[in-house]
């Protein structure tokens, strides 16, 4: 190679090591950006009173302590050494836990086997017409608080009102974990249907029609031949309503009080306009319920970009 | 079965709401006592600022968070698209804040725009040299506070326009982007007459299902601002809350609630409109 | 008799007639191809035939017996299909064991019967491995196991070669015909490529818009095709056709056209004189350097045992002849051609059904 040659292309190796190296630190830095946030609500749980809002900002609590996971996971109210009875909530977070745990979990698994049930009517049958593969989405682009309203009208009065004529006693949806599990499987289930259709839309039908040839029923082939394929399908979907449901706050803040709180409901409660915000427990209440999801979140992270390809990506 | 269902939980309370809409009711009151009053509601609704100036606040949150969110999603999935090593683990990351559930990030910022808080003390170097006390109470200010949350808004939802365009970007066919290089094109030229174009669906729908729900924005507000300063954080989620919860004008809210139905059920259609060109085009081959 | 039998199936999907009264017999022990392009409803057929979807009307019978209302995991058929449909969550064993393991046949059972089958299609190192880790050639064979370990005695085939690359599909050829006769079983076969029918079947069904255009032995549908669908269908290069009139003169029928006009045989029936009519004939059949047309050769072809020489009469049709390698053409060089007149075939012009 003449010299002009090499020293071009140490130019253009230069100039091309170079704009690498911006493009990882904007990455870099940017990433930098989003764990911050996360950074400090996990030190800043590990900080005492006297540490929260200090000036300048300690980045590193000083003085690490424990005491707001001990005040959130006792059982015992009394023994909280930081006392702020002006929000006379219970501090302890097991109640928040085993709702939310509970709530969640019914819903997502009772949404997952209706919705993959109908998913596969959809894909093998057309159930509902050709337009319903799309449609079943529309459900979720209604802002919450126009159907938060209605249902707390419906929870708390008309079901009492119409049980008691019907039934004979006063039956309330209004702040109950049935209640509120009965909606999140409704709001929740258009996801499950489209991601389920997804998954069994890739199992070729050709398989069960061979199956069915060889002399399977229908029950034998759905479950030696398609839900052994969409078994890891399922898992995703039921993760991915999981973290939905957890995270979900404006219906639950709506439509319970005071006996079923969710954990995003619980944070709120340690804090009002008036009486300021006990950080702390807060952080740690934070901690508590992202650090799971964010892990479940990452386990689910492929399928989660497959899902959101909406069909830019062609085969 | 299913629509058994949606009607049980969702329809039954819409004709409930409608019909106490044209109620005139308050809390202290039981509903017994109740009586029908025409559309005095819907005129209360109409004639009510707090309601129009919310509504209109949302949509200039949401379109401002949508805008950065679009540009600077755009650019990361750019960058990463055009790095080599290291994807995995930078989508990852970048993946993250989509993952933290929205009331806990509204906390997060809580903590940052506090006026001891470390924005401020990362900021301080550039104030001081300007003679500004650096302990700004952001929350205290209305326009520090919408701003605050449309930052929060944008800290966690980029990643989903990154998460778009990335894939946007993944099926780009390269034998065009060839065709175009061979043809003599610049990497200019290739990205916006080649490129770009090929985007379109993917900006759409970016752009559509981020505005649906950047405009339902509630969470952030609770935690951060509760509406404040006064009211001008309030968005129309909030302020219906706000309405119905703290001050207990049931039909007001009612009301009020199929009016935002309406005005989003026009929204929503149109937004599907545009996607399902999008999916027609690309069924075409013509996208 | 007949071991398979349709009669008048129509199968309609909505307003769409895809299968427009079919019937047909299927010879106990043959080898029966359905061939026709993509549409044409040789599928659907075969899915009545399987079970899979029921006919509209008219009957499905095997055996003796109409089969409309039976399931297909009763008819006692197997079937490969296009995609082979091997189960991918399964090894090879597992694959070729499941219609046995359905019918709840006693393990030490299933063993012996899928390593017997495995061997006898040279499988059976495969066994433990999963469809994924198989060579196309590996997973036909795998399906062809998987139905013989059944033992049916009837074998539905659709399409199974379309996914395999030229070479491997002209050895399976073989192989299925040798399978075939080894199995001495009736075999349905489906496919678009007109070549497998005519190598592989004992009789084939053409098939066109959901109707049969004609059914008959390989050589009967090349030599004496029933329709100008079907011989144009069949044969490489294509046939060539001739639009034109049948004029009657000093007691012979010649065909005109253009700026072709050609005798033809003796046995052309009388009453075919003024009809419009589509003459037919194949490229082996045209003759060069002799006969009364003129013509322009526009492109050559040297296949070596042959060459192929398209040229032009008057500049109108193009026509191919397949003429000895010897002969060499040029392009723009003028030739005579003439065709063997015995060997035409005449079609009706608006019918296209066959004429003489």
């Amino acid at each position: 190679m003449s010299t002009d040659a090499k020293q071009a292309l140490q130019i253009a190796n230069r100039r091309r090591w170079r704009r690498t190296v911006v493009r990882h630190s904007i990455l870099i830095g940017w990433g930098l950006i989003i764990m911050f946030p996360i950074f400090w609500m996990i030190q800043t749980s590990f900080k005492d009173a006297h540490e929260w809002v200090t000036w300048p900002p300690h980045w590193v609590p000083q003085d690490p302590t424990l005491k707001n996971y001990e005040q959130i996971f006792t059982f015992d109210v009394q023994q909280s050494g930081v006392a702020r009875e002006a929000t006379e909530q219970p501090f302890n977070i097991w109640g928040a836990v085993a709702d939310s745990l509970i709530i969640c979990t019914t819903s997502a698994l009772i949404a997952l086997f209706m919705g993959a049930f109908l998913a596969y009517g959809i894909s093998r049958f057309n159930v509902g017409g050709g337009k319903f593969r799309h449609s079943v989405l529309i459900i979720r682009m209604i802002p919450p608080i126009v159907i938060a309203i209605p249902l707390l009208m419906y929870y708390a009065i008309m079901v009492p009102l119409a049980s008691e004529t019907v039934l004979g006693f006063r039956l309330s949806l209004f702040d109950t974990q049935f209640g509120m599990s009965l909606l999140y499987i409704t709001i929740t289930l258009p996801f499950v249907i489209w991601m389920m259709l997804s998954f069994i839309d890739e199992v070729p039908y050709t398989l069960e029609h061979a199956a069915r040839i060889m002399g399977a029923g229908r029950l034998y082939t759905l479950r030696r031949v398609v839900l052994p394929l969409v078994a890891s399908g399922m898992v995703v979907t039921f993760l991915f309503v999981f973290i939905l449901n957890w995270a979900e706050f404006l219906l639950s803040l709506t439509l319970t009080h005071p006996d079923v709180s969710t954990l995003p409901v619980l944070l709120n409660k340690f804090q009002s306009a008036s009486e300021g915000r006990l950080y702390g427990p807060q952080a740690a209440i934070g901690t508590v319920i992202t650090i799971p999801v964010v892990v479940l979140g990452v386990l689910i992270q492929k399928h989660l970009i497959k899902g959101f390809s909406f069909g830019t990506i062609r085969k | 079965m299913v629509e058994g269902m949606f009607i049980l939980i969702l329809i039954i309370p819409f004709a409930l709401t409608i019909y106490i809409s044209f109620l005139r009711w308050r809390a202290n009151r039981p509903f017994e006592q109740a009586y029908l009053s025409g559309l005095r509601n819907y005129e209360s609704v109409i004639a009510d600022s707090g309601f129009w100036d919310s509504l209109g606040r949302t949509f200039y949150f949401a379109g401002a968070a949508v805008v950065f969110e679009l540009i600077i999603g755009f650019f990361l999935a750019l960058m990463v698209h055009q790095i080599t090593r290291g994807r995995r683990f930078y989508i990852t990351i970048l993946l993250i804040p989509m993952m933290v559930v929205p009331v806990v990030a509204g906390y997060n910022f809580s903590m940052i725009y506090l006026d001891s808080g470390p924005l401020n003390q990362i900021l301080a170097p550039g104030l001081n040299l300007f003679d500004i006390n650096p302990r700004i109470r952001w929350l205290s200010n209305p326009i520090a506070a919408q701003w605050a949350i449309i930052l929060a808004d944008i800290w966690q939802w980029t990643s989903l326009t990154f998460l778009i365009f990335l894939s946007g970007f993944s099926a780009l066919p390269p034998q065009l982007i060839n065709a175009a290089r061979v043809m003599g094109a610049s990497r200019r030229q290739t990205f916006f007459w080649v490129e770009l174009p090929l985007l379109k669906p993917a900006i759409v729908i970016a752009v559509v299902i981020r505005s649906m729900e950047a405009l339902k924005m509630f969470d952030p507000v609770v935690l951060l601002t509760f509406g404040g300063p006064g009211t001008s954080t309030q968005t129309v989620a909030y302020y219906l809350w706000e309405q119905v919860w703290q001050f207990n004008k049931y039909s007001f809210g009612a009301a009020a609630s199929i009016m935002l139905l309406i005005i989003f059920s026009v929204l929503i259609f149109f937004g599907i409109y545009l996607i399902g060109r999008q999916g027609k085009a690309i069924e075409r081959g013509e996208a | 008799m007949a071991q398979i039998g349709l009669m008048e199936v129509v199968k309609k999907f909505g307003d769409f007639v895809a299968v427009n009264g079919v019937s047909l017999d299927v010879h106990d022990g043959e080898f029966l191809i359905l061939v026709g392009p993509s549409g044409c409803g040789k599928t659907t057929t075969l899915n009545m035939i399987s079970g899979l979807e029921s006919p509209t009307s008219g009957e499905i019978i095997i055996g003796n017996r109409v089969v409309n209302d039976i399931e297909p995991g009763e008819r006692g058929l197997g079937m490969v299909f296009q995609d082979l449909a091997l189960f991918p969550h399964m090894t090879v064993f597992e694959n070729i064991a499941f219609g046995l393991r359905v019918k709840k046949t006693l393990e030490p059972d299933i063993d012996r019967q899928v390593r017997a089958a495995a061997e006898a299609m040279h499988i059976l190192p495969l066994l433990d491995k999963r469809p994924a880790q198989c060579s196309g050639g590996e997973s036909q064979r795998v399906a062809l196991a998987r139905t013989i370990v059944n033992d049916p005695s009837v074998f539905l085939m659709d399409e199974p070669l379309s996914s395999l690359d030229a070479k491997l599909r002209v050895d399976m050829r073989t192989e299925l015909k040798a399978l075939h006769e080894r199995l001495n079983a009736t075999f349905v076969y489906v496919t678009h490529d007109q070549a497998e029918a005519m190598t592989m079947a004992d009789r084939i069904v053409v098939m066109n818009g959901g109707l049969v255009e004609q059914i008959g032995g390989p050589l009967d549908i090349y030599d004496k095709p029933a329709s100008r669908f079907v011989a144009g269908f069949f044969g490489t290069p294509t046939m060539n056709f001739l639009q034109g009139e049948i004029v009657a003169a000093n007691g012979a029928l010649t065909f005109q056209c253009e700026h072709i006009e050609h005798f033809l045989a003796e046995n052309t029936p009388d009453s075919l004189a003024g009809k419009q009519v589509i003459l037919g004939v194949r490229s082996e059949h045209v003759v060069v350097n002799s006969g009364g047309q003129q013509g322009q050769v526009k492109l050559i072809e040297p296949l070596g045992d042959v060459s192929l020489v398209f040229f032009e009469s008057g500049g109108q049709e193009q026509l191919v002849a397949k003429v000895a390698p010897e002969l060499r053409f040029s392009s723009g060089d003028q030739l005579t051609f003439g065709f063997q007149a015995a060997k035409c075939h005449l079609f009706d012009f608006d019918s296209g059904t066959r004429l003489n």
